[in-house]
Parts: C-alpha cells; structure tokens; sequence
C-alpha cells in the first residue's frame, strides 16, 4: 500500500558529490515532517528534485498516486504542491498583495483568451482571489502591509509573506526550507502557529530546520539526514537522542 | 503642416512598436533586438498580399499580424534554452537571418529592389489618400494597441510576465508554465509590430529592406528603454522624443548629409546615457539591474 | 587550391577578431560590441595618417594599432567600470557597447564618408603563384601574422604574470581582488590588448580588400560566432571556428552564391546556442541554479 506521498531509493549527485543516496520516505497527509541534519546534507536537494526542480538519476516519487518522475516544476506545483525557498524567493518590486494574487493556482485571467473574451468571468474571479489574499494577510498579521513593496518588507516579514503565498495556493503538501532561520522570536511564534494549524486543514508539511526548538514543536516525525543519507527518523526527542544523530553533528 | 502631420504619423507607428517591444522587453525581461524583423515581415506580407493579390486592407494586416505572430513564437521558443545576453545574440542572429532573406528572396520580396507602388488602403470602400485620413488610421491602430497592451498588463496574465521578469523560479513553483508566457509574449508583440508594418509599408508606398535592419531594430529597443521599459507610457514617450529629436537638430541647421548620421549619434549617445545614469529611462520601472532579477 | 587559401586568409581575419573578442568576453563577461568598431577604426586611423597626412603605411599601421588600444581602454576606464562599480547587469553593459558601436560608426561615417576606400602598399602587386593559385603578400602576412600573435597572447596568458592575473580575474574577479590582484588593471590591459587586435584585423582586411564604416558589424559577428562555436575560453576552438566559418563562407560562396552566407552563418549560430553552448572546446557554461 502506497501512501499519500511515497518517495523510494532516490539518488542524485552533482559532478561526483553525493546529494541523495537511496533516499526513501512516506508521509501520511495531515502530518507535519521535519527534515533536519548538517549543511549539505541533501535536505534541499530533496526538495528540488520533489518539485522538479532537479531531475533525480533513479528512484521514484508517488503522490496522490501520480509519478512525479520528470514532470516539469510548474506541473507538479499544480498538482497540489507549493514550496518556499532556502533563499527567500519573491518578486520585490511588486506589492505583497501582488506576489499573494500570483500564488493562486488556475487563475483564469491568466489566460489572455479569458481576459479579453469573458472579461466579467475573470473579473469576479480576481476579486474573489483579492477577498480571499486579504483576509489570510490579515490572518498572518500583514494586513497594513498590503499594498507596501516586498522589497520593503523586513526579513522575517518577508519569510511570513512566503508562507502565505504557499497557503494560498491550496497546495496539500507545503514544503518550507527553513521557515523559521534568522527571524525574531515573535516571528518565528506567528509562523508555527500557522503551521501547526495546517493538519487540522488536511495539508501537510515538510520542514527543512536548524532550529531543533522549532521542529520539536510542530512536528509529529522528524528524519535526520547527512551526506545524501537518511540516518534515522522517529518522533522529535527519538532522533534527538540518537546516537548516530549526535555523533554525526559531533563530527 | 503636412510635415507635422508627417512627424505625427511616424510617432504613431513607433509608439505601436515600442509598446509591442515593451511587452517582450520591458515586462517580461526578454531584450530582443529582432524587433524590426517582425516589422519588416509585416510590411512584406501586408505589401504582397497588395499588389499580388489586391486583397482589402484590413485582411492583409490581418495576415500580417498572423504571421509575424507565428514567427515570433518561433523566435520565443529558444528563449527557453538560450538565456540571458546568449539570448540578445540569438535575437541579433534571427534579425540578421530576416534581412537576409528579405533582401535575398528578390522574386518573392524583390530583393533590395523594394516593392514599389503599394496602393493606398482601402477600409470598406473607404480609401486612406491624405495625410490627415492616414493619421487617423495610424491613431485608431496605435489606441489599440495601447489598449491591448494595458488590458494585457493589467491581467493576471500581466502579473506573470512581471514574475518572470524577476524571478522564473518563483513564477514556476508557482504553477506557471514559463515556457508558454514566453513564447506567448513574442508571439503578441510580434504580431502587433506587424501591425506597424502594414501601416508603414501603406503610407510610404515603396518598401525595401533597408527599412528593417538591425539598426532599426536598435532604434526601436532605444525608444524603448529611453522612455522606460516596463511602464505603459515609457513607450509613446520614448517614440515622440526619439522622432522629433533629430528632426529639431534639421531646424537647427544641420546639413543633410550628415543629418542621418546625426540623428544616430543622438540615439546612440542617449542610449548609452541613460544605461549609465538611470537604465530604467524617463519614467519605466524595469532597468536591466541585477538586483532586478533573480537567477 | 585557390579557395583553400581565400579560405585560410579569411580564417586569419576571423581569427584575429575573435580572439581579441573572446579575450574581452571571457574577462569581462559581456558581449563587447563596441569591439567592431575599434576594427572599423583601425582600418580608418591608418587611412587617416597615411593618405591623410602622408605618413608612411608602416608607421601609419602601428601607429593605429596604439592608437585602437588606446581607444579600448579610454572605453574601459570612462564607462565599464563606473557601470562595473555599479555592479551593473551584463544586459547594460551590452546596450552601452551598441550605443557607443553606433555613436562611432556613425562618426567615421560623417568624417570620412561612406564609400568604400581602400588601404594599399605603394605598389600593387599580383600576387605571388603558390600551385597554380595566387597569393598576396598582405594575404601571407594576415596568415603568419594572425598565426604568431596568437602563438604570442597564449604564451603570454600562461608565462606572464600579467597574463596569469588575466585568467585569474577571468575565472573569478572578487576571488582575485582578494587575493592582490588588481582587477582594474586587468581590465585595462585586457581591453587594450583586445582592441590593438581588432585595429590590426580591421588594417588586414583594409590592405586585402577594402573598406566601409559600416564593415565592423559584419566582421564582429564573425568574430562571435568563431568565438561560440569554439569555446570561450580554448584558443585552439576558436582558431577551429575561424576555420569553420571561413570555409563555410567561402563554400557557400561557390555553390550557391554569396547572398545566403549571412543567413549560413547565424543559422550556425543559433544552432550551437541551442545545442552546444560552450562550443566545440569551450567548459559547459554555467545555468540557473535553484
């Protein structure tokens, strides 16, 4: 029996360098996984080669039961899938209502044959997106910001807004990379609150972190990874406490 | 007066190419310089279609209009694999490609003999033949585009081209399809150049092919990024100050044979300040910076 | 045998532009199209002084080579680098080397007109018989000439320290700076020497055949081409890609007629743009990453 996100034996290494080795891992919806482990781990990789970004060289990735071997990143991004980036991807000089309206997925003006054809059709859709942008904004606590530049915003604001551009999009599987790394306090509170929400929603997650307090918190099964490996799993204090785990960050 | 309106005519049918270039260039991130390629096939087919087949006027930009679109799809698709300055000199080799066969294929475009004698449109039994009534249809055709151009940027659709103008890996997590907005970009703003073909090759009556060169093409892309790329104004802007210009230095007392190479200096000189000084130009919003866009 | 040496003459002309293109590029890291017009000048400023002013040909040609070196690094020093401390995108640097391309083709245009002239030695010669086909002095000597300095700029990237300080900059000017180099002055010799060789290419070119103002954009898409299909950073590539396209010039040349050459050569291009970026030796240019 296949679960809902079914990823086997994944492996990829870049000019000789090992990024994912025999990886394999399952995730049940409405579960939150963290993925934690030393820089170069693989933990991004993982995520590239989940949205395809990055093809993989051999192994598979089911979910929902579709093969996502190869499909190109925008498809699989509608197949119910929405990520965030290690490096803070947005688009700055637009306002974060915009980069939230663009987040939306099957959005009919964005085929131009609707927006000059059935214009009242893409009309009432976008202001239903806009309602829609506004209300989980000010959910996320940036409703004064709405129509301020990203470029403006600051760091932590600006993790939150990516958040929010992944809650929008409907997407079932959020995959976040470090969503809560170099933030305030506060910040980091209103973001895990938000995340912890999500199962109660029947979305998942999956959390690449540093940030052991974070992952403790919201997470219900943590994976630790290093050199492309997956070393251990188990619940947050199980791998924790593991020797291999230890001992790999002693090295 | 017919020299105004002259002056006038030719802003109209600049400020539709430089909007058309502005949707590639200015909101999509994609600097071209074919532009004058799709103008030039517009021209051609638009004049063809005049002479040889005595089609109405409209059908025949109609036709060009399709065409140049299908082309500039094509030129679209390798900016899918090819990317950023490896791109402009993809775009300098179609533009080189298109002269080429322009000025080669004599017995379909006539070589560098022209096409002479394109006849004065007609539009439902109403002939175009003096200055002012040519005006008008440049000024309905260049509304339109303007029209077109802001309804496009305006949509969700518009919103996307912005997207992927500064960060293609955001516009992709994001469920878009990338490659589709690119070469649907080319294919409308080559279209609407075509547009300007037809009303050019109409109105001067004689087209040869030292009318869409890569110089031009130049031209077009200064008008562009002079007035402002990314900003729906920049354009006209951009087309009345580059064409009245070099006609103010002939007032001046600029003798004409140097006049033309003049008038180049101008735009050259003024293209090379504003990349220094301010590449966003007068009033756009997208200046080719780095920190414009995310690799 | 005749078109094998129309080949191997046109292949030096090609060479010596490229190379000093590809110099510019792989330093630089942008498309340098100013790089035509120093050609052009080069032709021009030895016109100038020597039917102009009278001086000998020798001395009017070296003359306008310094002079074309000059050229490149006032270029170099007055507008790439206040952009480059602007840390401005390769996209900018690219339009600013086509608005000075225009302003000084245009300028040549107005002073010296835009008929064709020519640049020859005092006495015309016919061309010395090698196997039944004729070759000029001039054409010999862009063949040698092109050879050695190109023999040259490899020794002297590789055994100089000037030369080392190049490829350091090239591979990674912030990694260089750090480590004591100049940059700056990398730039500056990089752009001089570049320059000095397209003046020389344009005077080739001028003394085989002719003149316009409006030659230098011809002759630098030759010269990027040559560069793309060889490889950025492998001389031997890009002498190959000389080679290339000069026989494919000139085949086409003699089977279907010299109009189509333009559309041969830029189909060739987009071609290895497509499918093979880093040309024939050329290391795999980097794409995005994520």
């Amino acid at each position: 029996m296949s679960s809902w996100l079914e990823i086997d034996n994944l492996n990829k290494h870049f000019n000789g360098v090992k990024a994912l080795v025999d990886f394999s891992c399952s995730l049940e919806k409405g579960k939150i996984l963290g993925l934690v482990g030393p820089n170069g781990a693989g933990k991004t990789t993982l995520f590239n080669v989940l949205t395809g970004f990055i093809p993989s060289e051999s192994g598979s990735i089911s979910f929902c039961g579709i093969d996502l071997h190869n499909k190109p990143a925008h498809r699989i991004a509608n197949l119910g899938v929405a990520r965030t980036f290690q490096d803070l991807r947005l688009i700055r000089q637009i306002t974060i209502l915009e980069n939230v309206l663009l987040s939306f997925r099957n959005q009919p003006g964005e085929n131009l044959a609707n927006t000059f054809f059935r214009a009242s059709k893409t009309k009432k859709v976008e202001v239903e997106n806009k309602d829609i942008a506004c209300s989980v904004l000010e959910k996320a606590g940036l409703a004064e910001k709405i129509n301020v530049l990203a470029s403006d915003l600051s760091y932590g604001q600006q993790k939150l807004l990516s958040l929010v551009c992944c809650l929008v999009s409907e997407a079932d599987l959020l995959l976040l990379d470090e969503p809560v790394a170099g933030i305030a306090p506060a910040m980091i509170e209103q973001i895990l609150s938000i995340l912890i929400d999500l199962p109660k929603q029947g979305r998942s997650v999956i959390i690449i972190e540093h940030n052991m307090e974070a992952v403790t918190q919201v997470c219900d099964h943590v994976i630790f990874m290093d050199a492309g490996e997956k070393i251990c799993e188990g619940t947050p204090t199980e791998v924790h406490n593991d020797p291999r785990v230890i001992e790999a960050y002693l090295d | 007066m017919e020299y105004i309106l002259h002056i006038l005519i030719l802003i109209g049918i600049y400020v539709i190419l430089a909007e058309s270039l502005n949707l590639i260039v200015g909101y999509t991130g994609l600097l071209s310089i074919a532009h004058a390629a799709f103008y030039g096939v517009g021209a051609y087919v638009a004049a063809i279609m005049a002479l040889k087949v005595g089609s109405p006027f409209l059908l025949n930009t109609i036709c060009a209009v399709v065409i140049s679109g299908l082309l500039g799809g094509l030129v679209g698709i390798p900016s899918l694999r090819i990317k950023d300055h490896y791109f402009v000199i993809a775009t300098f080799a179609f533009q080189i490609i298109a002269f080429s066969i322009l000025n080669n294929w004599v017995s379909f475009t006539g070589g560098p003999m022209g096409l002479p004698g394109i006849p004065q449109p007609s539009i439902f039994g109403w002939v175009i033949s003096s200055h002012i009534e040519f005006l008008l249809l440049v000024s309905v055709f260049a509304t339109l585009t303007f029209w077109i151009c802001q309804r496009i940027i305006s949509s969700p659709f518009g919103r996307v081209l912005t997207a992927i103008r500064e960060d293609e890996v955001f516009a992709l997590a994001a469920g878009k399809n990338v490659a589709l907005y690119k070469v649907a970009v080319f294919a409308i703003g080559s279209g609407m150049a075509a547009i300007a073909g037809a009303l050019y090759a109409h109105y001067i009556s004689f087209i040869d092919p030292t009318s869409f060169t890569v110089m031009e093409s130049i031209f077009i892309i200064s008008i562009v990024i002079i007035g402002g790329a990314g900003s729906l104004w920049g354009p006209i802007i951009g087309a009345v100050l580059l064409v009245i210009l070099p006609e103010v230095l002939r007032f001046v007392g600029m003798p004409s044979s140097i006049a033309a190479n003049m008038r180049q200096i101008l735009y050259g000189g003024l293209l090379v300040a504003f990349m220094m000084w301010r590449p966003q130009g007068l009033i756009g919003k997208y200046g080719f910076k780095l920190e414009d866009t995310k690799k | 045998m005749q078109i094998l040496i129309n080949i191997l003459v046109t292949a030096s002309h090609i060479l010596l532009i490229a190379t000093g293109f590809s110099l510019i590029f792989y330093t630089a890291r942008f498309f340098h199209f100013a790089h035509g017009i120093i050609f052009v000048a080069g032709a021009y400023l030895a016109f100038f002084l020597s039917t102009w002013l009278n001086m000998p040909l020798a001395v009017s040609i070296i003359l306008s080579i310094i002079l074309c070196a000059t050229i490149g690094c006032l270029i170099e020093l007055a507008i790439y680098r206040p952009l480059r401390k602007k840390k401005s995108s390769e996209l900018i640097f690219l339009l600013v080397s086509l608005g000075i391309y225009i302003i000084l083709q245009n300028i040549i245009s107005m002073v010296f007109g835009d008929s064709t002239k020519i640049l020859r030695p005092n006495s015309v010669t016919e061309g010395i018989a090698v196997l039944g086909s004729r070759i000029t002095p001039i054409q010999l000597t862009s063949i040698f000439v092109s050879l050695t300095l190109i023999g040259i700029l490899v020794l002297f990237l590789n055994r100089t320290k000037i030369g080392i300080c190049i490829r350091a900059v090239a591979n990674d000017s912030d990694l260089a700076n750090i480590s004591g180099i100049s940059s700056r002055k990398v730039f500056v010799w990089v752009f001089g020497i570049g320059s000095a060789l397209a003046g020389l290419a344009g005077i080739l070119v001028a003394l085989d055949v002719d003149m316009t103002p409006a030659m230098g954009m011809n002759a630098l898409m030759l010269g990027v081409v040559a560069v793309i299909v060889g490889g950025v950073n492998s001389l031997p590539g890009i002498a190959l890609g000389a080679l290339l396209l000069a026989t494919a010039q000139h085949l086409g040349i003699w089977f279907i007629g010299s109009q189509w050459q333009d559309t041969i050569i830029f189909v060739i291009l987009v071609l290895f743009l497509l499918f093979r970026p880093e040309g024939f030796f050329g290391k795999k240019i980097k794409s995005a990453t994520v």
